[in-house]
């Protein structure tokens, strides 16, 4: 072989070579320059996705720490009826005692023609456990959250509810949802050949963010005790609503709020909308002869008057511009302590009358009535005291017992919070704490004090005369709790219909104990009650003294009066 | 030449050691790589059954948190306690010893009294 035929091959190789090389680096050029950025996303979406990961939405716990509503992660089951079909029947055999589903339903919904259908949501970790034992082909499993109440109805308008997207709807649900709610958190994931993830390969991971927990200040247990005497009265009485609140009147905590109808926080949507609002909050009515608390502790701050001061009560009927008050009662000459505990509208008038308009509205207003309380729930409103422009010759009569006003159960308890307070109106408490994950606190959540209303003199003189009221010669001898000194008040509030007064009424009492030194108060309000009585001192003074009674030993409150063996109090 | 031919064989060797040591070298580093890779997608995997049974025990916490919530409820205990006719109530008053808690003044004047007691004592002893 000659140099030139040598040379000539060695071209030829050469030249080969080079020309494999060259499609091989424009092919490079071409995948990684040319096309990379389809290319990319064609490999993105065979192999890459991105994972959303829901943060779980943080718990509700009583002040003890109980749970009162936490989330849940439950299941979706679902199926590939392309798979299912020819087994659809074997195959609902098994599911249908485990779905607690017809063995019907399943055979029709596993033969579907496509290849997704939901056979059942929210299925519990127990149950999808026994699915996955049975390895059925076909059958996939998607995650979910529920929320959950292990109490059921039990405080539910406090509690409130959620939505199918987990946004609080009612309730601390919605007021504390910012910090309830969880952060969402994304992954950015590469997947094999059968769809697992290559966790080696994952690009980006922001995690998802828990919710906070909420801590109430009410008391599971207490809120029990409440609901269940709430229960108990409107079986005998039939109202058609009730409301009950329990609080602490020196730092305005709120331990039970309940009203009725209620409604399964499991199932809301089962509910009537009526039945769905808190009362305690959103309900106004004219609150009776409960309201003369606030205008006689007034008129004894002011020094109109003192408790032994005499008025003439005029025997039941007084005739005050040009229109006739009466008693329940009548009553002739009494002291303003006898006013407070036989409930004379006329001698709260006269206190009134005394005081003038100017002062009484004062009061109105300095008690915290036509405002809101606010209290951590959403849809309070304001109650109605009109302003001073407004009120006619009568009103100076009327305001006192009760009526040409209108407040929230809620207003009520917290006026008379402020009596058994030293005179110091407390802001309603419902949310205790914030705290994440490991307990530690975010937020904490102090008393709050809006004012001083009435002179803490005022305050013990009320509080004497408040005494009376569950003694045999006061309105409410059944609110008497054996063993402990209880003050309160009884109220009977005839109601408005079509703006004319109606024979139906809305029976009250408000009462705190011990009276020396408070440590619990109480609302109890029945609208209309039907089964015999409406006076506030029979038909809500015995709910009051069902609850107490109940409370007092589980507070560790010790009685007052010590019970001698004979039954006698000492 | 036979000098040169000496030098020349000793030559190769020497390239043949250096170039299977190259060769050494380049499979291990290969093998290493491999290894490495292979290790880094186990402990992937690792990471992630630690990381599937993490969520699973989770939501199983919370699960039996419910559930307990649920067991310790005051009316499902109330329900019980009437199905099972247990007749547990409340302690009543009478059924209650109080024990009386010394107050910070009654506690210092213990002390004080206790104090001037023991020197009493010691000067009786001495």
């Amino acid at each position: 072989m000659t140099v030139a035929a040598q040379t000539r091959r060695a071209f030829v190789v050469v030249g080969l070579l080079a020309a494999a090389f060259s499609a091989l680096g424009f092919r490079l050029v071409q995948l990684q320059v040319l096309e990379s950025t389809e290319l990319r996303e064609e490999v993105a979406q065979i192999h890459g996705q991105v994972l959303h990961r829901q943060g779980r939405r943080g718990a509700i716990l009583d002040c003890n720490g109980n749970l009162l509503a936490n989330s849940q992660s439950v299941n979706i089951i679902a199926a590939d009826p392309s798979l299912t079909q020819p087994v659809a029947a074997q195959m609902a055999r098994q599911l249908a005692p485990l779905l607690q589903m017809g063995e019907a339903d399943l055979t029709e919904k596993l033969s579907r023609p496509g290849r997704y259908v939901r056979l059942k949501q929210k299925v519990d970790l127990d149950t999808v456990q026994q699915i996955k034992a049975l390895k059925l082909k076909g059958i996939c499993y998607e995650d979910q959250y529920t929320r959950s109440y292990p109490n059921g109805e039990l405080a539910s308008h406090v509690i409130g509810f959620v939505d199918g997207q987990h946004r609080g709807v009612q309730g601390l649900e919605a007021v504390m949802d910012t910090y309830l709610n969880g952060r969402s958190g994304y992954e950015l994931v590469e997947r094999d050949r059968k769809g697992r993830e290559i966790r080696a390969l994952r690009n980006e991971a922001i995690g998802p963010r828990d919710g906070l927990n909420v801590t109430l200040t009410i008391d599971q247990v207490i809120q029990h005790i409440a609901e269940t005497e709430l229960d108990k009265a409107m079986q005998q009485h039939h109202p058609a609503a009730a409301m009950i609140i329990v609080s602490r009147p020196k730092t305005g905590e709120i331990l039970a709020m309940s009203s009725r109808p209620t409604f399964d926080l499991t199932d809301p949507g089962s509910a009537p909308a009526d039945a769905r609002r808190n009362r305690c909050i959103s309900d106004v009515a004219e609150p009776g002869s409960t309201f003369k608390v606030a205008i006689i502790a007034g008129a004894l701050t002011d020094g109109t008057v003192s408790l032994p001061d005499r008025f003439d009560c005029e025997n039941g009927a007084f005739i005050y511009a040009g229109r006739a008050l009466h008693d329940a009662h009548p009553y002739g000459v009494l002291s303003v302590e006898e006013i407070l505990y036989h409930s004379s509208n006329i001698g709260a008038a006269k206190v009134a009358l005394k005081m003038g308009p100017s002062r009484v509205y004062d009061y109105i207003r300095a008690f915290g009535f036509g405002q809101r309380t606010g209290i951590a729930l959403a849809g309070e409103v304001s109650g109605i005291a009109h302003p001073l422009a407004q009120w006619t010759k009568l009103s100076i009569t009327r305001i006192p017992m009760g009526h040409e006003i209108a407040v929230t159960p809620l207003q009520m308890l917290m006026a008379l919070n402020t009596v058994a307070n030293g005179g110091r109106l407390m802001r309603p408490m419902l949310v205790k704490s914030v705290t994440d994950e490991d307990g530690k606190p975010v937020m904490q959540y102090q008393p709050q004090l809006i004012r001083q209303v009435i002179s803490p003199r005022a305050s013990i003189l009320m509080t004497s005369a408040l005494r009376k009221v569950v003694t045999p010669e006061g309105t409410a001898p059944k609110a008497a709790v054996k063993g402990y000194d209880v003050a309160g008040k009884t109220g009977t509030a005839q109601k408005i219909e079509n703006g004319q007064y109606v024979r139906k009424y809305y029976s009250s009492f408000i009462g705190y104990f011990p009276a020396s030194d408070p440590q619990i108060s109480i609302l109890v309000t029945l609208d209309d009650p039907a089964g015999g009585g409406y006076y506030g001192g029979t038909v809500s003074g015995p709910v009051f003294r069902g609850v107490a009674e109940k409370v007092a030993p589980y507070l560790g409150i010790p009685p007052q009066q010590i019970e001698a063996e004979s039954g006698n109090l000492s | 030449m036979w000098n040169r031919n000496r030098k020349r064989e000793s030559l190769q060797l020497g390239m043949v050691a250096k170039a299977l040591l190259a060769c050494l070298y380049v499979g291990f580093i290969g093998l290493g790589y491999v290894w490495n890779k292979n290790q880094i997608y186990r402990l992937g995997d690792e990471i992630k059954k630690r990381e599937s049974a993490l969520a699973a025990l989770e939501k199983r916490n919370a699960m039996l948190a419910a559930q307990l919530a649920q067991l310790k409820s005051p009316g499902y205990l109330e329900g019980r306690n009437q199905a099972y006719n247990l007749g547990l109530t409340a302690a009543r008053e009478g059924q209650t010893i109080r024990l009386w808690e010394p107050t910070a003044a009654w506690e210092a004047q213990f002390m004080a009294s206790r104090r001037t007691e023991a020197q009493r004592n010691l000067v009786v002893r001495q």
